[in-house]
């Protein structure tokens, strides 16, 4: 460290005085669009990375390629919707990105800046087969995929499934459960469900649910599970805690069903995720080609099979044995309906909760 | 670069006084130098002062909720930390964890640096090469090796299981002790290679001499050979001080979330909130604390280590 640093930061000072402005955000100039459906071209997805990518990839992106030859995928994967927000934003005034898989409230956000285009069942014909729940209101990106938010556990531990979130409590389970705190989407849905229980409105206070999870903290091996919430059970790091459903489906076969997930009895809360054509997307024709296709029941059977997603189109028929295992949509399960856009709006605030009062040192 | 072309030419007509001839050639080498400088200066400018000076600029900006950006001048994304209790005990916590973890890789690394330094076996460049092995691997492998071996079943767990010693699982990671063993271990050959280098006064003549006037080998030790590996020590806690503070990886896959240092926080403010302008005053907050930190820390070494 011989270099030295004031005369480093003197020479920045002069430069930042340079380039002051270099940070504003210009309107950019509209790439071309194209309208209808196209078969050829290329489509910039931005999704999910890991086993998300692998089964997408397998399930739907490679019969999309065999459909369409001409049609091009490039795959760009994030850890989380934040992350594909964040490099939406970063391109807006000149897209590179046509095509975005990301959750609901992180869409809807999108949407809010202008970030995503409206779409109409001209150019998607499989809209039609999207029932208005899943549709945006206001004519964005639709809902492809529904999954929804469950308690991921260790079979040998509990051979009955565990019925309630306060099994997260249980001290004969003390050091053994694993919590994604937020920012995370999982973190913030366990903060407004634990609201809920506490027969709180969690969008006018969250005081009874912080007491509450402050509890849950001695529980807790860890709030940010790596390499994920479903490989610390498997590997025996802890034995319950929060997840998904499709992904712990998918886990329980992989490891021959030493992990198991359920939904508990006071309800649960969907995680959603849309699909979205970028505004002004360099290959905006190709990509609602695919958008298309993503909503073709060809694409939502062959994803529920692979990953465990419900398919969010009404012209599905799943087999038996992968509809008793994706999350039921009919309203049979105990949905506890959460203000997305609400929840979107107060992460940063609930993160820092979860900071400051309910993370152990 | 056109002004290396004219100038020499002027110096190198007959006539001129020694004096003058000498003068010019200076400035011509002088010149040389410079012209070829210029591509690392421009390459330094670009990847290094440029970013900075645009971390620096976004730090003034104010950060909305879902990553949108407020194009502005504002000093809250600065008083905002520098008036929280809770960013200060970050920031302690940070500065602990930089001193423990320089401190334990030092008293960890020095014997193996005392003695790369010292043999003279004719494999010393293989055994020197040996030690700065794990830096061919990256830090995540390493991090994830970590939490195999500290995990609730991993191997110590289980070792000290098997034996008898403890009934429940320790403890290791998801906290500070995980991010600590880790941090030392992943710093390791950095302080090795630091101390090799920086023990250039060690002499095998002067501990001789020092024995053959009496001094056992403590009383050598103590009165020698470590006061001139000083310089080395304090080179290698410095270096290790640094990168520790500085490290995100470690923290965030053996802290489990627990460990909240600047760096996490940074992590979390930029990909998690998208909070760009905090995370850059937080990285600004950084560098200039712990930059002040050094210089004091230099300014110190140097009256001691000489």
């Amino acid at each position: 460290m011989r270099f030295s640093l004031r005369s480093g930061i003197a020479a920045t000072a002069v430069v930042t005085a340079s380039i002051l402005g270099l940070t504003a955000c210009g309107g950019g100039s509209p790439a071309p669009q194209g309208t209808g459906a196209a078969t050829s071209g290329e489509v910039n997805l931005i999704a999910y990375s890991g086993v998300w990518q692998d089964q997408y990839t397998k399930a739907v992106i490679e019969p999309f390629k065999a459909k369409y030859p001409d049609i091009k995928i490039n795959f760009v994967s994030k850890r989380s919707s934040a992350e594909m927000l964040s490099a939406l934003q970063g391109q807006k005034s000149n897209p590179n990105t046509d095509v975005a898989i990301m959750d609901q409230s992180v869409s809807e956000s999108g949407n809010n800046q202008g970030l995503f285009d409206k779409v109409d069942a001209t150019a998607i014909p499989n809209l039609a087969n999207v029932p208005d729940k899943f549709k945006n209101k206001d004519g964005y990106g639709p809902v492809v995929m529904v999954d929804a938010v469950g308690l991921v556990y260790d079979t040998a531990t509990f051979p009955k499934a565990p019925e309630s979130w306060n099994a997260l409590w249980d001290k004969q389970y003390a050091g053994k459960v694993n919590v994604v705190a937020p920012p995370s989407l999982l973190g913030i849905t366990l903060t407004a469900i634990t609201s809920k229980m506490q027969g709180e409105d969690y969008t006018k206070s969250i005081d009874a649910a912080t007491a509450r999870l402050k509890e849950l903290s001695p529980n807790v091996q860890t709030f940010a599970p790596n390499p994920d919430e479903y490989q610390n059970v498997i590997t025996g790091q802890t034995v319950l805690g929060l997840g998904q459903n499709a992904r712990g489906q998918y886990y329980s076969d992989q490891t021959n069903k030493k992990i198991g997930v359920a939904f508990p009895k006071e309800g649960t809360a969907y995680q959603i995720n849309t699909v979205n054509v970028v505004k002004n997307a360099p290959n905006a024709a190709a990509a609602k080609t695919f958008a298309n296709y993503a909503l073709s029941a060809e694409a939502q059977t062959a994803f529920a099979k692979a990953l465990f997603y419900a398919p969010s189109v009404t012209n599905v028929n799943l087999p038996a044995e992968v509809k008793s295992r994706v999350v039921p949509t009919d309203g049979s399960l105990n949905i506890i309906p959460l203000d997305v856009s609400f929840l979107a709006s107060v992460r940063d605030k609930w993160t820092d909760t979860w900071k400051r009062q309910i993370i152990n040192k | 670069m056109s002004i290396t072309q004219t100038e020499p030419r002027q110096a190198d007509r007959p006539g001129h006084e020694p004096g003058a001839l000498e003068k010019a050639k200076v400035a011509r080498d002088r010149r040389t130098y410079i012209a070829l400088l210029v591509p690392a200066i421009l390459g330094l400018f670009v990847s290094f002062v440029l970013p900075l000076a645009y971390m620096i600029r976004m730090s003034f900006n104010q950060g909305a909720p879902d990553g949108v950006i407020v194009e502005t001048f504002t000093l809250d994304t600065y008083i905002q930390p520098l008036t929280d209790p809770f960013y200060w005990r970050v920031t302690l916590d940070t500065f602990q964890m930089g001193v423990i973890v320089g401190i334990l890789c030092v008293l960890v690394s020095y014997p193996v640096a005392l003695f790369l330094a010292r043999t003279t076996s004719k494999y010393k460049g293989l055994l020197i090469a040996i030690a700065i092995a794990p830096l061919l691997t990256s830090a995540v492998v390493r991090t994830y090796g970590w939490m195999v071996i500290l995990g609730t079943n991993g191997l110590v767990n289980s070792s000290l299981k098997g034996m008898g010693i403890i009934d429940t699982p320790l403890k290791l990671t998801n906290n500070m002790t995980g991010v600590t063993i880790g941090l030392v271990e992943i710093f390791m050959p950095y302080a090795i290679l630091a101390m090799i280098s920086g023990f250039g006064r060690l002499s095998y003549q002067l501990e001789e001499a020092a024995g053959s006037l009496g001094a056992n080998k403590f009383k050598v030790f103590t009165k020698v050979t470590l006061p001139l590996s000083l310089p080395g020590i304090l080179t290698a806690f410095l270096m290790v001080f640094v990168l520790s503070i500085s490290t995100f990886i470690t923290p965030r896959l053996l802290g489990g979330g627990s460990v909240q240092v600047l760096a996490t926080e940074i992590y979390d403010q930029t990909t998690g909130l998208l909070n760009w302008p905090f995370a850059a005053a937080l990285s600004v907050i950084l560098l200039v604390l712990f930059g002040a930190v050094i210089a004091v820390y230099q300014r110190i070494t140097k009256k001691i280590g000489g």
